[in-house]
């Protein structure tokens, strides 16, 4: 694998400049705002424990049809830009109510960065898209940076204009499934990273540079 | 109270529900999602709201009370054969006009198999084929097996079963199976299919008519039980996936031009339209309704499914039925008549005239499988003609992005004429007019099916094997 050792270098100083991402948190359906949980400048926190069971902060509470939702946050930080004036009132479904500033965790700069380094599908569509029943019972019996795939397999079944289309992998040889980066049947915007691969003889690379970030980014 | 309407769909049906209301001179509001923005019937709304997705009843439902609707009109697709939902609009603490027929007669009608077993009880000749899902391999090759011994002992030759799944519609989840050692693998692979894409893995057997040609009967019922039929259509172009491609109107060549037939069309099409209507009488069916029937070159018919909505096409019937002088609006009758106003005519006010012709422009790669494809639209223009009339949701002369969660439906293009030679001559003037440009989401030339309609219009009217 040609690893661009200073590209990495470029996004890490990057990274270290402006360590957080904003996450604007949306209306995922209409309803009327019937309550916010918090205020600007308040911490909050995403779902927790070992499997995610434990919820993230409640942010709003969302009413439709006389059933309230509460809407929570999904990874940590800081609420900001929280739009208050819409208490009470009635919202359309992808309305933006408040952004958390979250900063980026060790994992979250591996996974940036690894980004650069694998062999990356990208979704060539906006489209929903599922793995191969086969590739996801293998990823099931294996788990992540284990389980193997081939060059010329079935990887995706994308979901478009009401067809299903076939995702190979074009590349020749063996890979290890890396990461896989969408919830199946998720509604995936054109040009979003899907799956990351990495060539089998490539993971001694791999680990090197995931254990220098791990050195040099806290935890 | 004036009435407010919720058009709950999207593209050109949104376009001329809001049409229709316009001239009924109705309010209404639309909804669009996501990746729909750009889409006519948005920029045309004065009122709009953004919701998750058309098929989301809470979301339809939150903004019609908050717009102050008194009536949801589904349009087709979506929720529109949902008996769910329209139970729902009707049922609640503030109940609602479902623009479409009664819930129950959805139920009855809309689901294949349920309209099987009730036209059998009335009477009505359905494809030979089970009447239950199917959900294992064993069950299935048993009902098979039944099935192709019952075909050949009528002297059917030939034979070969569809595999269908019950949820499946417009050509998605339906395999052909030849023989029997073939059943097993094509009904585990339907049954992945129908799973993944609707979520219900139940499947019938039925089969295969190897030569036919697809008829459509319109129905109009009223809840005061008056029923009037708009004549029938001819859907048999087909792209490989059952999908619509060209529609006429009426649905058999009376002037015997293109079709000859071993049977007299005239009686057929009688047969058909009463036994639709024997059907929509029996469901008390009140609304449009579209019966889809299989005829074959010896003048046997089946019923094939009932769409329990206005149809894709039902423009063509409306372009050659005329009352009192008068040609008709169907979605207009759909959402009067809904809304409780009575017919105000009957059959013998209903005169039949001229031909009418739709095309179907879709952004596919008929040489490449016929491929949906997306991308943006840079120009598309037709010259306007008297006899033409155009029903899109893109934008004339403006770039348009192709959303692509929906199918890469682009217009209808209706042609009427008064016989049969000027209708083809008609055709052919907007085939050659017509331009789409515009280049794929992979910057390649925008490819589309024009010269596939050109080609299948030479077959319109024929058997197809």
């Amino acid at each position: 694998m040609k690893v661009d050792f200073k590209e990495i270098d470029r996004l890490l100083q990057k990274l270290r400049a402006n360590p957080y991402k904003i996450f604007p948190v949306e209306t995922p359906h209409t309803g009327y705002i019937k309550e916010f949980k918090v205020k600007e400048g308040d911490s909050v926190t995403g779902p927790t424990g070992k499997w995610l069971e434990k919820p993230g902060t409640p942010l709003f509470i969302l009413e439709r049809e006389r059933n309230p939702k509460i809407i929570r946050a999904h990874t940590t930080g800081i609420v900001q830009n929280l739009r208050e004036d819409l208490k009470g009132r009635f919202v359309q479904a992808f309305e933006t109510i408040l952004e958390i500033r979250h900063p980026l965790s060790q994992e979250e700069v591996i996974s940036e960065v690894l980004l650069s380094a694998l062999h990356v599908i990208y979704a060539e569509e906006t489209a929903r898209f599922i793995l191969v029943p086969e590739i996801s019972h293998r990823i099931e019996k294996h788990g992540l940076k284990r389980a193997e795939v081939r060059g010329g397999e079935d990887i995706l079944i994308m979901t478009f204009m009401k067809r299903e289309h076939f995702i190979k992998i074009k590349e020749e040889g063996r890979f290890i499934i890396y990461q896989v980066y969408f919830k199946p049947f998720e509604l995936v915007p054109k040009g979003s990273p899907l799956i990351a691969l990495c060539p089998s003889e490539d993971l001694p690379v791999l680990e090197r540079i995931v254990a220098r970030i791990r050195e040099e980014w806290p935890s | 109270m004036k009435n407010k309407v919720l058009i709950a769909n999207r593209g050109e049906i949104a376009l001329r529900i809001m049409a229709a209301c316009e001239e009924l001179g109705l309010d209404y509001v639309c909804v669009y999602t996501k990746g729909d923005e750009g889409s006519l019937h948005v920029k045309l709304a004065k009122e709009k709201y953004r919701i998750s997705d058309y098929r989301d009843m809470n979301d339809l439902l939150c903004v019609a009370d908050y717009a102050k609707c008194t009536a949801i009109h589904p349009g087709y697709g979506f929720l529109s054969e949902n008996y769910r939902f329209a139970r729902r609009v009707v049922k609640r603490e503030r109940p609602l006009i479902f623009i479409g027929p009664s819930w129950e007669a959805i139920r009855d009608l809309g689901n294949k198999l349920t309209m099987k077993r009730i036209a059998l009880e009335a009477g009505v000749p359905v494809i030979p084929g089970t009447i239950e899902p199917i959900y294992n391999e064993v069950e299935a090759e048993i009902e098979a097996e039944k099935l192709l011994d019952e075909l050949r002992s009528h002297g059917v030759e030939n034979t070969s079963l569809l595999v269908k799944a019950v949820a499946g519609g417009g050509g998605m989840g339906i395999e052909e199976v030849k023989d029997l050692v073939e059943l097993r693998p094509v009904f585990r692979r339907v049954r992945a299919y129908a799973k993944r894409l609707f979520g219900d893995e139940g499947l019938i057997i039925e089969a295969k008519i190897p030569v036919f040609q697809h008829l459509e009967v319109q129905v109009l019922g009223t809840k005061d039980g008056e029923y009037v039929h708009f004549g029938t259509r001819n859907c048999t172009i087909q792209s490989p996936f059952k999908q619509k491609r060209i529609e006429v109107a009426p649905g058999f060549d009376y002037e015997g031009k293109f079709a000859v037939y071993n049977f007299d069309p005239r009686k057929v099409e009688a047969e058909i339209i009463e036994h639709s209507l024997k059907l929509a009488k029996h469901v008390n069916y009140d609304n449009v309704g579209t019966f889809e029937w299989l005829v074959t070159p010896e003048g046997k018919y089946y019923l094939m499914e009932v769409n329990t909505r206005i149809q894709v096409e039902n423009e063509i019937s409306a372009q050659i039925s005329f009352v009192h002088g008068k040609r008709i609006n169907l979605i207009k009758e759909q959402i009067r008549t809904a809304l409780g106003d009575k017919l105000g005519y009957s059959q013998k006010d209903v005169e039949f005239k001229g031909y009418a012709l739709e095309f179907r422009l879709v952004a596919e790669d008929v040489k490449r499988g016929f491929q949906p494809v997306s991308g943006t639209i840079t120009r598309f223009d037709w010259v306007d003609h008297p006899w033409l009339t155009m029903r899109t949701h893109v934008p004339r002369n403006e770039r348009y992005e192709i959303p692509t969660q929906f199918d890469p439906n682009l217009a209808l293009a209706i042609i009427y004429a008064e016989d049969f030679t000027q209708l083809i001559d008609r055709c052919e003037t907007f085939l050659s007019e017509v331009v789409i440009e515009g280049e794929t989401s992979q910057g390649a030339p925008l490819p589309n099916n024009i010269a596939y309609l050109r080609e299948k219009l030479k077959f319109i009217y024929q058997f197809i094997y």
